[in-house]
Formats: C-alpha cells, structure tokens, sequence
C-alpha cells in the first residue's frame, strides 16, 4: 500500500516542486540580482527610495479597495434580493453566465461604450451634456473591474446569506429588532464568511488587471500589475519586475492574514 | 419587507441590465453595416461572412479549445492523484502544509503567475509557445481540481473502502471500482472549473505564450488594442450563443436532478 | 385576568392549505399554557400568529383588549424560545442573552445585572463568555430561555422546545421550565406534541387537530374525560369500545350492562367507552367484571403492559405484576373508571351535558 500513495503523490509533488516552489524561488533570486546575475539590493532600493513606485503601490490597493467596495455595494442588495426571489437557481444563473463571456470581449465592448461618439456620451447628449472624455481615465478601469467583478461578489454573499437559519431572523425579530438592528447585528455578521470571500476574490485579481489598464485605462501603468507586466514583456527588465513581483506577494500575503484573522472577543466578568 | 420587495425587484433587475448591456451591445453592432460602435449603420451579415473566412481566427479558436480540454484532463489526473495522496496523509500538520503549497497558485495574482512561469521557461531552456501555455494551464489548474476532489474524499464512507477489501478486491480494484466512482462528482467539478480557468486565461497564456502561439484571448486582446473590429463582434456574438446553449444544458440537466447540491452554483469560476 | 384572545382565527396558506379552521382562546395571565396536538395539527401556527410571525386569514388576536393583529413581532410583549434555540452562532452566551437589551441601548451596568440574574435564573450562573458551539444541547436550551426572558415578556412561548433533548433531560427541563413560570409569574404557552410533557407541565392545555381545539381543559379533566376518541386516543393509552346507552348511569358494553357515572344521554343511544388500561385491575376470573385470555406481556420497567383478549374485543392493561401468557384473568373496575363518549360531541356540548347532571361541577376550579 505504500508504494502506492507514493506513486499517488508523485506527481503531484512534482507539480509543486516545478510549478510553485520552483517560481517562487526563481521570481525572488532574480528580484535580489542584476543584470549580469549578481546578487544586489538595487531593485529594492529604486523600488522604495523613488516616489514614483511607492505612488503606484499605494494607488494599486486604492483602486483595488475601491473595486472591491463598489462591487460589494452593489452585490449585497443584489444578493439579499436573490434569496427572496422565486427561481433562484434560475436567476443565479442569469447573473453568472456573463462570467463565461471572455473578459477581454467585455472589456472591448467598454470601447465602444464608453468612446467619444458611443453610448454614454451619446446619452449625455440628450442633455446637452458632453462629449466627456471617458475612455482611458481611471474612472473607466474602476468601473470595467468592478462590473466584470460583480458576480463573483454576488456567488459568495448569496451562498452565505442562504444559510443563515431564518429562525435567527425571527429571534431577532422577535427580541425587538427592527429591520435595521436585525441586518447590523444578526446578518451582517453572519454573511461575513461570504463577504470575506467575496473580497478575497476580487481584491488581489484586480491587482493584475493590466489589459483592462492597457485597454480601458489609456495605456498608462497605473497599477503595480500593469508594471510587472511592463518590465517583462516591453522593457525586458526582468530583474525590477520580479521585485515588484516579490513586493506584490509580500503584501497580498499580508492582506491575506489581515482578512483571514480571527477576531478576539473580550470576556465579560459578572 | 414586503412593501420592499418590488423596489428590491427593480433592483436586481437593473443589475442584470447592466451585467448584460456590454454584450448585447457587442451583438447589436455586430450586425452593423461601417466600422464603429457609434452608431448603427444598416443591417449587414458582413462581419460573419469575414468571421468565417478568417481562417486563422478559425484555426485560433479550435486550438483554444483543444488546449483547455487537453490541460484539463491532465490537470485533472494529477489533481485526483494528489488529493487522494492529501487525504491519505496521517499527520495534520503534513496535511495542513501541502493544502497551504497547493493554495498559492490560487491566490496569486496572474501577472505573477505569468511572471514566475516566464522565468522558469526560460531557465530551463524551454521554448515558448504551445508546449509552454500548455504547461502553464495544467499548472494552474490542478490546485482547483484537488480542491474540489477533496471535500468528496472527506466525506466518502470510509466503510465502503473497507467493505471492498472485506469482499476480497485487490488495491487496483478499489481504486478504479469503489474510490473513483465515488469521487466523480468532485472529479467532474474540478475537470469543468478547469476547462474554464483555461478558456477564460489571458494573464497568463500573455507572458508564457511567445511569438509561435496564440489563444482566442490573447487574440481579442492584440485586435482591440488597434482599435475596433466589428468582425469580434461577430465572433462574441457566436461564443455568447455557445455559451447560452451549454449554460442552458447545465442547467436543464441539474434541474432534472432534482436540485441537488449547489445547483447552478458549480457554474462559476 | 384574561390576556390574550384569539378570536375566530382562521389560517389558510398561499398554495390553499389550510392550517387552522375558527379557533377561538383565551388566556390568562400568569398561567402555563399547552397547545398539545400531532404535527401538522395547526399548533404552531397558532404560535407563530400569536407571536407575530404570521398573519392570520381572518380573526383578530388581542392582548389586554387590544388588537394586535397586524402588529409586528418586534413590537409585541412577548418573546419565544424557538424549536432548535435559535442562538446567534456569531455571538457568546452573555451577548446572546443581553440582544434584546443591547437593542434598547440599556446601559451597560443594567444589562451586566440583567443578564446575571436570567443565567441565575436558568442555573447558567459561570457560563457568560461561553461559546454557543461549546454547550450541550440543555445548556443551550436554557440560554434560549434566559435569552427570551430578559426582556420581561408578559408571555412566553415556547415552541416545541423540549424535543431535541433526550429523554432524562427533557424530564428535568420539564420540572426546570415549570419552576422558572412559578418563580417569573409570566403566562407561558408550550407547543409540544408529547402528551406526557403537556400533562406534567400545564396548567390548562389545548388539544388540536386538524386545524380545530378539539377540547381544553386541566390536565386531570382532559384524562378523565376525553371529549372524543381522537382525544381518548392521543392522551395516553385507551380501550375504547363499542357500547349502548341503557339508561342515566347505566351503559353496556362488551356484551353487558354496566353502571357507570354518565347521564344525559337519551336510552338506546350507541356511544364509545373508555376504559384507561391503568384503571383496569386484575383479579381472579370468577371475580372480574368481564374475563380475557393473556395473549402478550411486555416489562417496561415501572409496569407491564398486557395485551388481552375477551368479551368480543382485544384489552390494553396495565399492571404492576406480571402475568402468565396463555391465563385466564378477570378485570375488574370501579363505575368512574368508564367514560362513555358520544358520537360527535363537540366540547361545549359536553360541558352542557356535564353541568346539567353534576349540578355545581367540578370541573372548573377557577
């Protein structure tokens, strides 16, 4: 029988040993060498001494907390009234299958919607209003992220919401609750599993939106994603891109921690 | 709640209207006569008589396809063998370590993906192109295929393992009459999530993929950035379709049997 | 004093289903309450339309009379304890029990010396930073209870809250729950569909079913005097026979005549009679009122329960010693021990029926 799962087990572990610990090794020697292969904390100096890299770290997580909380805004009322509805699983399916049209086709569409002549300057129009320049600002990659994000907010809360006992709404309700007591102290709290990971399925996603930057956002590297992939693929730096790589896992792992830890409750003494 | 439940209604629909409005915009200009999605020109099936002519788009979608079904399957192999080899561990900690190694891939961002994976292509001397995005896709998809195969292995009746061995079958027997068999709900979840990572990839396939091959998204990606090409409009049109079409069967074939499970829930990537 | 009152309370579902057919209560304060009945016999219905959880079709409830109807539950007096707790997951046992006073921005110090003494109360005294997943199912029980009592409800109900348990904790609840209405003096109203538990508990219990009280009344007045064989049969075991009105006190049955303490019923009429297998004693055949044959004995435990037949009919007995399968033995029992039923008495018929030859009855001691 040991024979067995050690033929089970190896190729799986050549699996994480070539395709996880390998790249990882490989992304942080090259982050800690030059050109020529020698080893230097260069890149990490440029990365933290120039404003200009610091500025686009902090502006990645801005739009990326910003994506993450315009979708939850707009997924948890989406989502509460999915539990209400007659059909569900026909409703849910309606708000996914859009995740099954390719995103780059989305995001092309966002062209022509949101160009000079397309259809919201179009509409503006009708006011008297425009034409607004929309295409390639960063209101229009906030905007495409978020609504390509959407659905993968909606899964998760409807899943968490869906399991909430309703006899818990009830109790509340029943202790003296209004409708707005029962939401803040019984369902939120309770459809924070989901929240938590809807939240971790959109923020560090949308930290490596560089076509939507490159498509929609005009072009410009806004976000740390974009400028990995600029260091790879346009100015063959690979060593300042595997810092900022390096620098990207550094602190997703730290977001990863922050989200996933258990809250502490303070004892009461009677 | 009552009295909110048409303003809640209106709500939800307002959220599909605008989840759909960009791919029915895609489809309306598809049938546009001109070259931009201002304004609709006459109606015209130009853009699918080029769509079908365009033999290289053609042959770019049939190797997409190829791709994801042949990544999958072999994700899918390693996937099942490792979540069994997981399962089987005794020490929660050596559990605990490989679930966490497994994870990474699933929690990094695709750029470093794409990044790491270019730069172990090119230490080891791999040329870039199909053998390499290939690669990559199994590479991504297998922690999700483990994922989906383990829960099922949990709660799999260890008694049914031991009932075959009582009844004499052999180690092979067990694997392939009694294990798999109960894992092919998971195994089948896992295979269809991953076909969909790698349909859906475009991060990743972008950096790994050099100049000798290219997937439908890297394609779009290359076309949009010059600019607009009702002839990809054309093509979302006809992948919409599809998609509507097997989204369908899906859901047709879990409602007839009976709603069990998460339902259409398995759906999402 | 009377506090609550249903009146013509009629419910029928949106898919045409209909849970309760004219019910009428009233309730009194400071009293324990049970609405005892199979399931699907519209118990908690009533419940939940007392509670605010459900509307009825037509009728209207009152409390202190005044009409509640539409009102919603958050804003009535009186809070339930649920069928499997209830307890917020996402909170301990202190900051469960203290919701409802958190809800109305109670000072802090005033909750701390609330919710100490409603765990005083349920014996939970120690348990505050608890975790609702650490308690056993009891414990948690008693946590719903101290929960629902905090907010000093005019009425408590409870809904079927007992069943989860296993058999000795439920026993001890069941003196627990009684102990804990006496000491608040709050009006408790207990869903159950265990005759057992409704007897030990209640003051005054409703029986349902299929949608209608079938009859209330003390514990000791629903044994006795089962108003219809439903009732008989649902309250504790029962020998219910075919029988024939002789005359006032006189009935035959199993082919004799007996005496018996029924009247008001017309000669000849055809009735039911009840005999409780506890009622019946055994004796030597030649001393018993009818003689059967032993067919089966089962010990459980504080009795055995014999399994007889004779006189044209099968016999349920219960006996504190054994017999022999295959004997023959005679029943015996007082006139009390038989109550005849009529076909179709509806419970203030009966009442009528009761007070017309009983004179200053007594079956109504308040």
């Amino acid at each position: 029988m040991k024979q067995k799962h050690l033929s089970f087990l190896i190729p799986y572990l050549l699996w994480i040993i070539l395709f996880v610990i390998a790249p990882l090794v490989l992304i942080l020697g090259y982050s800690l060498t030059d050109a020529a292969g020698h080893f230097t904390l260069h890149n990490f100096v440029l990365f933290f001494s120039g404003g200009t890299f610091i500025k686009m770290m902090l502006n990645s997580f801005w739009y990326a907390l910003l994506i993450t909380f315009f979708c939850l805004l707009i997924s948890y009322p989406a989502a509460m009234v999915l539990t209400k509805l007659k059909n569900q699983q026909f409703w849910l399916m309606l708000v996914i299958l859009p995740t099954w049209i390719n995103l780059l086709l989305k995001a092309y569409a966002f062209i022509g919607i949101f160009a000079r002549n397309g259809m919201v300057n179009q509409f503006l129009h009708l006011f008297g209003i425009g034409p607004v320049p929309i295409l390639f600002t960063d209101f229009a990659f906030i905007f495409v992220a978020t609504y390509i994000e959407i659905p993968f907010m909606i899964m998760p809360v409807y899943n968490a919401l869906k399991e909430i006992d309703p006899a818990l709404i009830r109790a509340s309700s029943d202790l003296g609750a209004s409708f707005w007591q029962t939401f803040r102290y019984v369902i939120w709290p309770l459809s924070w599993p989901g929240v938590e990971s809807g939240i971790q399925a959109i923020f560090i996603p949308s930290l490596s939106l560089f076509m939507l930057t490159r498509l929609i956002g005009g072009n410009r590297v806004i976000t740390l994603g974009t400028a990995v992939e600029e260091y790879f693929l346009t100015t063959m730096n690979w060593n300042m891109g595997a810092t900022i790589g390096v620098i990207l896992i550094f602190l997703m792992t730290i977001v990863m921690i922050l989200t996933s830890g258990k809250r502490h409750k303070k004892e009461i003494d009677l | 709640m009552r009295k909110n439940s048409l303003l809640g209604r209106i709500y939800f629909g307002l959220v599909l209207v605008i989840l759909y409005l960009p791919i029915f915009y895609l489809v309306y200009f598809s049938f546009s006569s001109g070259k931009s999605m201002d304004h609709f020109q006459h109606f015209t099936w130009a853009h699918y008589q080029t769509l079908f002519a365009d033999h290289r788009l053609l042959a770019i979608f049939l190797e997409t396809l190829m791709l994801a079904l042949l990544s999958s399957l072999i994700a899918t192999v390693i996937g099942t063998l490792g979540a069994i080899a997981i399962n089987e561990m005794r020490k929660p900690a050596k559990q605990r370590l490989y679930l966490s190694l497994n994870n990474i891939l699933i929690v990094s961002p695709d750029v470093i993906i794409g990044a790491s994976f270019l730069i172990l292509f090119t230490a080891l001397g791999f040329t870039l192109g199909f053998a390499s995005v290939l690669l990559s896709h199994i590479a991504f998809s297998v922690p999700i295929v483990v994922l989906m195969v383990l829960p099922k292995l949990k709660e799999m009746d260890n008694s049914l393992i031991d009932a075959a061995r009582d009844l004499g079958a052999s180690g092979w027997q067990v694997f392939s009459k009694v294990l798999i068999p109960a894992l092919t709900p998971g195994i089948m979840s896992g295979m269809f999530m991953a076909l969909t990572y790698s349909l859906d990839d475009f991060a990743v396939t972008f950096f790994v993929t050099g100049n000798g091959f290219t997937t439908l998204s890297v394609e779009i990606y290359s076309r949009a950035r010059q600019g607009i090409d009702l002839e990809i409009n054309a093509l979302s049109t006809i992948i919409f379709l599809f998609v509507m079409l097997l989204v369908g069967i899906y859901y047709f074939i879990s409602k007839r049997q009976g709603k069990k499970a998460k339902g259409v829930g398995g759906l999402i990537k | 004093m009377e506090i609550i009152k249903l009146d013509h309370i009629t419910k029928q579902y949106d898919d045409g289903f209909v849970a309760l057919r004219d019910i009428n209560l009233s309730i009194e304060s400071g009293k324990f309450y049970s609405l005892l009945g199979p399931s699907g016999s519209g118990k908690t219905t009533i419940l939940r339309i007392i509670a605010g959880f459900a509307e009825p079709s037509t009728g209207k409830v009152y409390f202190n009379g005044q009409d509640i109807t539409g009102l919603d539950a958050s804003k009535r007096h009186f809070n339930t304890v649920f069928q499997n707790y209830a307890l917020f997951p996402h909170l301990n046992v202190y900051e469960n029990v203290a919701f409802g006073l958190k809800l109305k921005r109670t000072p802090e110090a005033t909750v701390r010396e609330k919710v100490k003494d409603a765990l005083h109360t349920v014996r939970l005294d120690g348990f505050a930073n608890r975790e609702i997943s650490e308690l056993s199912g009891g414990q948690q029980q008693r946590v719903a209870i101290a929960r629902a009592i905090i907010n000093e409800p005019k009425v408590l109900l409870l809904d079927e809250c007992l069943s989860a348990l296993d058999k000795r904790l439920r026993k001890e609840m069941q003196f627990e729950l009684r102990a804990i209405q006496k000491k608040l003096g709050i009006t408790f109203i207990f869903v159950t569909h265990d005759q057992e538990e409704a007897l030990a508990m209640s003051d005054e219990i409703f029986v349902l079913n299929d949608g209608q009280i079938q009859q209330s009344g003390s514990p000791v007045a629903i044994y006795d005097e089962p108003v219809n064989d439903f009732v008989a049969r649902f309250i504790g075991d029962s020998n219910i026979l075919p029988g024939e009105m002789i005359k006032d006190f006189e009935v035959k049955f199993a082919g004799k005549n007996f005496e018996c303490a029924d009247a008001g019923i017309t000669p000849g009429e055809k009735v039911e009679v009840v005999l409780r297998p506890e009622d019946l004693d055994i004796t030597a055949p030649e001393k018993g009122k009818v003689t059967v044959q032993v067919l089966s004995q089962l010990f459980l435990g504080d009795h055995f329960e014999i399994k007889a037949t004779g006189a044209g009919t099968e016999w349920l007995i219960h006996s504190t010693n054994g017999v022999k399968i295959g004997q023959e033995i005679g029943l015996f029992f007082d006139p009390e021990d038989i109550h005849v039923m009529r076909l179709g008495e509806t419970e203030a018929e009966f009442d009528a029926r009761l007070e017309s030859y009983e004179g200053d009855g007594e079956g109504d001691d308040e």
